[in-house]
């Protein structure tokens, strides 16, 4: 039984746990302890489409994407890991999908985001081998980019080591502690833990978890499907959307193409790999860049989208708890985003507010009282 | 992949040129799962998906935790398991525009 009191219990070892930790220990914190239930990033961290915009449709995610946008590009200096700043190309084959993101990009422009909609002239220069048939323009996203998730926690998990933050993995988080309305820390596997704060940033797993400290969380686990071809030559630099089939392509670190796209999916459904997958996903690939018909797909995997009732994050204290924190619900963009949320649970964990003020829209409390803020787009 | 190349290095992963000494000093810093083992240094990432270096890399990592390879946990295999070019799930194997 470990019987002592750490500053800071988070309960998730993936990319949102790792982030928080690094930056809480930026502010001071000194005795964090991350507790994973399975190896570090095993959950979505490690499935996702490494992808990284600030082009989305509300104020909220465009500002603090910016900001996380600056996080990545500084710290993948500071900390030594793949990041690429290749942008983004959404792909349109409609006049009324045009019209709609020449409206966002007003809205990107306007948050000090600077997309613009291309022609297809312009499509063909950033990305030279493609098919651009049926394709009558483009949204570019300068600042977007890409970086490699394994090369990211690796990197964080070695520079938290030498900061003194314990990782407990193959640990799993039972309850969440409480004596009147105040966090006393966790019980695991391996006994009583006992915290003065808790962070939960367990993805889908958050939601059990915060049923034990008496908080609904309105989550939604639906699975998402992606595959990655053999290594090839540098062929683009941007991640390319294909908005009509809510599909994207990008090229990681070694050179394969990883690439995903919507299938119409049931939520809370276990993880499974289904057989339509592979060939709905080759054909839209195909039709951008017929050459890919030759490539050799190495992996296919299933991983959840965690969604919340507005697409956006559920970021910040549990008033009902006195030092309860969750940050969850990233809807398919905590990758991302983890950065600034990093930056953000920190501010609230040590001053109790943060700086960053438009993230107090991102509280359980929005939910609660009917505030919703939709995000519009969503893809993959 | 190796920072000091030596004169006969141990290959254990052909696809990503992984050597003996890269699994053995990942070990050492703490990479004692094969999940974790194979996405810091890659492998069974590559073409053979992991067929020719696993079965390697399970003996070397149980030798040093000195434990039962049975103990281990074996990363997850995906499909397709062989590598398969896109074409063959599009039509069936016809090419088509090809003659």
């Amino acid at each position: 039984m470990t019987r002592m009191r750490n500053e800071l219990v988070i309960i998730g070892g993936g990319i949102i746990g790792l982030f928080s930790a690094y930056f809480a220990t930026e502010l001071g914190l000194k005795d964090i302890v991350i507790i994973e239930k399975k190896y570090l990033g095993s959950g979505s961290t490690f499935r996702c489409a490494t992808g990284i915009r600030a082009s989305f449709t509300t104020e909220e995610h465009i500002t603090l994407q910016k900001e996380s946008i600056e996080l990545w590009k500084k710290l993948s200096k500071q900390l030594g890991f793949y990041y690429v700043q290749g942008g983004y190309i959404w792909l349109f084959r409609k006049d009324e999908q045009l019209k709609a993101f020449s409206e966002y990009s007003k809205l990107h422009n306007k948050y000090g985001v600077p997309t613009r909609i291309i022609t297809p002239e312009e499509i063909r220069e950033k990305a030279p081998m493609i098919n651009l048939e049926g394709i009558i323009g483009g949204l570019f996203d300068p600042i977007a980019g890409k970086a490699n998730p394994f090369g990211v926690v690796y990197a964080l998990a070695e520079e938290l080591r030498k900061r003194g933050v314990k990782m407990q993995t193959r640990t799993k988080v039972h309850r969440i502690i409480i004596e009147n309305n105040k966090i006393k820390g966790v019980s695991t596997d391996n006994g009583e833990i006992e915290a003065e704060k808790v962070l939960i940033a367990a993805g889908y797993g958050s939601r059990e978890i915060a049923k034990t400290a008496g908080v609904d969380l309105p989550l939604r686990n639906v699975p998402h499907h992606a595959l990655i071809t053999e290594k090839f030559r540098e062929a683009f630099k941007p991640l390319l959307i294909d908005w009509t089939y809510s599909a994207y392509i990008v090229q990681v670190e070694e050179g394969g193409f990883l690439m995903g796209m919507d299938v119409e999916e049931r939520p809370n459904q276990p993880l499974y790999q289904r057989n339509d997958f592979i060939p709905r996903m080759a054909r839209v690939a195909v039709r951008l860049f017929p050459w890919m018909k030759n490539i050799n797909v190495l992996r296919y995997w299933p991983g959840y989208y965690v969604m919340s009732p507005d697409s956006h994050p559920i970021l910040g204290p549990i008033e009902e708890v006195d030092g309860l924190f969750v940050a969850t619900g990233f809807s398919g963009h905590g990758f991302m985003m983890a950065p600034i949320a990093g930056e953000v649970i920190a501010e609230w964990l040590v001053d109790g507010k943060t700086k960053h003020k438009i993230a107090e829209n991102l509280t359980l409390r929005r939910i609660k009282e009917g505030r919703l803020i939709h995000e519009k787009a969503v893809f993959g | 992949m190796g920072k000091e190349v030596k004169k006969n290095p141990i290959i254990i992963c052909r696809c990503e040129n992984v050597t003996l000494d890269d699994v053995e000093r990942a070990i050492e810093e703490g990479y004692t799962d094969l999940e974790s083992l194979r996405r810091k240094l890659r492998i069974g990432m590559g073409p053979c998906q992991g067929r020719t270096c696993l079965p390697l890399v399970i003996r070397i990592l149980a030798r040093k935790l000195r434990k039962s390879p049975d103990e281990l946990i074996i990363p997850t295999s995906r499909p397709p398991i062989n590598p398969i070019p896109m074409k063959l799930f599009i039509h069936g194997g016809d090419d088509e525009d090809e003659e």
